[in-house]
């Protein structure tokens, strides 16, 4: 990794605790979020005393409650503490607890997100995201824009289908064994049922239940680092960047995501990443379908060298809105297993065809 | 914390109906004034913050379709949700972003439009197990802890009246402000019908549609963009157990609002606020609650906000002028009532309230409220 100049200090993460991915966990949202705030903190050999403010992300109609942080409230330790809720993805709850820190306002920062995709059917949920002048009336929903963006990759590159179809397939057989979907071969998932042209069934990430948190410290403790005991964790926070796409799919260009070379670009100069494809050696994309892993690793500029979803990615089990929060602690605990010093880039997203796009850079010492 | 100050603000026409405009026209109209305001162009806006309350219109990330009214395409954009303190909520992320470094100047845009949605039914989504089906809505929830708090304190039904009157009469003198009854009187709001005992319609907020806006800057850029910025000396949250039945006497307790005000106090040097202070905008969903809300600031010993509104204290020209834009008893589109009430600080901080200025303001607070008893305290002032 190149030696550069660092504009901000890092943040650095303190521990993390996850529950899930699960097809469907009988769990509510409050008992599945205390299980992975309880992880966190055993993780992290902290206590909820030692929490300053929490920021949790959840969106209220995946849930069916109105100011849905409620329902979590007291499980993560919020009770005459601050607490900020983010409805977005949940990497985007760590950027902001990140940001809290770096303004000093907080020492530490407990960061949680959840989903439950057993509550209700995700694609018709995902209607009510869309414009309701010009897009909602037409039916449209994540999974129908996801297929028009694949329609635009596919027209002009006949190989793109069996390549997805691999794709799928590779990272279904990664996740197998602590995912929630079986694994499958490149031929069978192109047997499998179109569920919005060219898109078929086993190219989109299984969705799943859990929760995420993630324990985030002005400076370096938590008990996770190779080294063991109270040490401290060795990975930090150095960049991070998000970014906002125009909402219709006709005002977008579908064969790239710019709004992932955008959050990139502010990460990048944030942690002083200057040639990517050098420095990084892990990418944790959040990709809901296969396609958009080719989007991803094309836009953030990294090349062919980084290791990429060594685990399945969100093909493991792809929890609404904790997604991009399971990239991270799927990042963090491979910088930890390693034993060199290592650059990971983590992603997040929400909104249809990636409207919403989250960069993190993570850094581990040797 | 590093220094940030607002530097702008910007407000549309609040009403019943806002049928002339779409959400993101409504959101554009706020932004819009905002950076007029602080004489910024859309291009030099860093990022964006979004506070709304989407099931109030029974749908889900609006800002992905209503942020382009921000010129949010292209920029770092989020939405921050916590029920009535969403906006205030909003403001302190901004202030957090900008003093971590990572932006010069932050947008925040509060909007809601009620009158595309079923506010209520949208409130009725609370705990399906135990709140929803004996305190679902603000109405509900509220009547049952004014009892408790009328029975404490010994508030009576007129006192709450006069604050009724002054919240509309103030707002008279706010162009911005949905409800405009410059006559009331306190025998009016007695005689209106009572909605949920003690409450009567005139003693709650109306359901508004509307949006707000603000520019929060780094120091360098707002002192070379605004003659006299609005300084961030505190900013405080504190949430509170999510189920009705564990905030017994929630209205004369206040733990949140009252231990987030004196951290926010002892942050920004106040010993007295009635003193310290110079105006205040507080998020008074009921006439009630702002009474309670008075003992909890410290504006009044416990027991002694009947008497504190009988003297005038908190009316423009008492020692404490409270809601000057007439407070969100007079205009309440949810996910912008919280920006509104920390724009309307900062307005007075700037020297640009109109009729509504109170004369040499230098230091303000601004509150959130929020679910059963979420609290957000913030304090701003103006340089000497």
């Amino acid at each position: 990794m190149n030696a550069r100049h660092r504009r901000r200090p890092g943040v650095w993460l303190a521990g993390a605790g996850q529950t899930g991915p699960a097809a469907a966990d009988s769990r509510s949202i409050p008992e599945m979020v205390l299980a992975a705030v309880e992880a966190a903190l055993e993780d992290a050999a902290l206590t909820f005393d030692d929490i300053d403010a929490v920021v949790t992300a959840s969106v209220d109609l995946y849930d069916g409650l109105t100011a849905s942080n409620l329902a979590v409230t007291e499980v993560v330790g919020a009770v005459m503490k601050p607490e900020t809720r983010i409805a977005a993805d949940g990497l985007c709850a760590a950027l902001h607890g990140a940001c809290q820190i770096l303004a000093g306002a907080y020492e530490t920062v407990l960061v949680v997100a959840h989903g439950k995709a057993s509550m209700a059917s995700f694609p018709e949920l995902t209607t009510w995201a869309m414009d309701p002048v010009y897009l909602q009336p037409l039916g449209v929903d994540f999974e129908t824009c996801a297929g028009l963006q694949a329609q635009a990759l596919a027209a002009f590159d006949e190989r793109a289908e069996r390549r997805w179809a691999e794709l799928a397939a590779e990272r279904r057989r990664q996740a197998a064994g602590h995912g929630v979907a079986p694994p499958r071969t490149a031929e069978e998932v192109l047997a499998s049922p179109i569920v919005a042209s060219p898109v078929r069934r086993e190219m989109v990430a299984p969705r799943a239940d859990g929760a995420c948190a993630m324990l985030l410290r002005q400076t370096p403790g938590g008990r996770g680092s190779p080294g063991g005991g109270q040490t401290g964790n060795r990975t930090r926070i150095t960049g991070f960047g998000w970014d906002l796409a125009a909402h219709a799919p006709g005002d977008r260009d579908l064969e790239q995501w710019a709004g992932v070379g955008r959050a990139c670009a502010r990460a990048y100069q944030a942690s002083g990443v200057v040639e990517p494809a050098d420095s990084l050696h892990l990418l944790e994309p959040s990709c809901h379908y296969a396609h958009e892993e080719e989007l991803f690793v094309r836009a953030s500029g990294a090349g062919s060298g980084p290791c990429v979803s060594p685990t399945g990615g969100l093909f493991a089990g792809a929890i609404p809105v904790a997604a991009g929060l399971s990239r991270l602690i799927a990042a963090d605990r491979w910088l930890r297993q390693r034993d060199e010093a290592g650059c990971a880039l983590v992603h997040g997203s929400w909104g249809p065809i990636g409207q919403g796009q989250a960069v993190v850079i993570l850094e581990a010492a040797a | 914390m590093r220094p940030v100050a607002i530097i702008g603000t910007g407000q549309t026409r609040h009403s019943k109906r806002r049928d002339d405009v779409s959400q993101p026209e409504l959101v554009r109209e706020a932004a819009a004034a905002a950076l007029a305001d602080a004489d910024l162009r859309p291009a030099e806006v860093d990022a964006i913050l979004i506070s709304n309350m989407e099931l109030f219109e029974g749908r889900a990330f609006p800002e992905l379709w209503a942020g382009a009214g921000a010129w949010a395409i292209g920029k770092p954009c989020l939405k921050i949700a916590t029920g009535g303190t969403s906006g205030t909520s909003a403001c302190i992320a901004a202030f957090h972003q900008v003093a971590a470094g990572c932006f010069d100047t932050v947008l925040v845009v509060g909007f809601e439009k009620h009158s595309e949605g079923h506010t209520q039914a949208g409130m009725a989504l609370t705990d399906p197990y135990w709140d929803r089906s004996v305190a679902a809505g603000a109405l509900g929830n509220f009547a049952l802890s004014v009892c408790q708090y009328v029975q404490e304190r010994g508030v009576s039904e007129r006192q709450a009246a006069m604050v009724a009157v002054k919240a509309r009469r103030n707002a008279a003198a706010n162009p911005h402000a949905h409800l405009q009854l410059p006559d009331l009187t306190i025998e009016e709001v007695l005689a209106s019908p009572v909605i949920a005992a003690p409450l009567r319609r005139l003693d709650m907020c109306p359901q508004s549609d509307g949006a707000a806006a603000l520019v929060v800057a780094g120091e360098a850029s707002a002192r070379r963009r605004c003659r006299r910025p609005a300084w961030v000396k505190a900013a405080v949250t504190r949430h509170d157990k999510p189920y009705l039945g564990d905030l017994d006497r929630r209205l004369a307790t206040m733990r949140t609002l009252r231990q987030a005000a004196a951290v926010a106090y002892r942050q920004a040097g106040i010993d007295d606020p009635v003193r310290d202070l110079d105006v205040a905008e507080i998020y008074e969903p009921v006439t009630y609650a702002e009474l309670a809300w008075y003992e909890a600031l410290g504006f009044c010993p416990d027991g002694e906000a009947g008497r504190l509104i009988e003297d005038g204290v908190t009316a423009m020209d008492g020692a404490l002028p409270v809601n000057p834009s007439g407070g969100v008893l007079s205009t309440n589109p949810v996910g912008a009532s919280g920006v509104i009430r920390v724009a309307e600080a900062a307005l007075q901080l700037h020297g640009k309230g109109g009729a509504r200025q109170v004369e040499g303001a230098r230091r303000a607070l601004a509150t959130g409220y929020g679910v059963y008893a979420w609290s957000d305290v913030i304090v701003l002032e103006s340089a000497a």
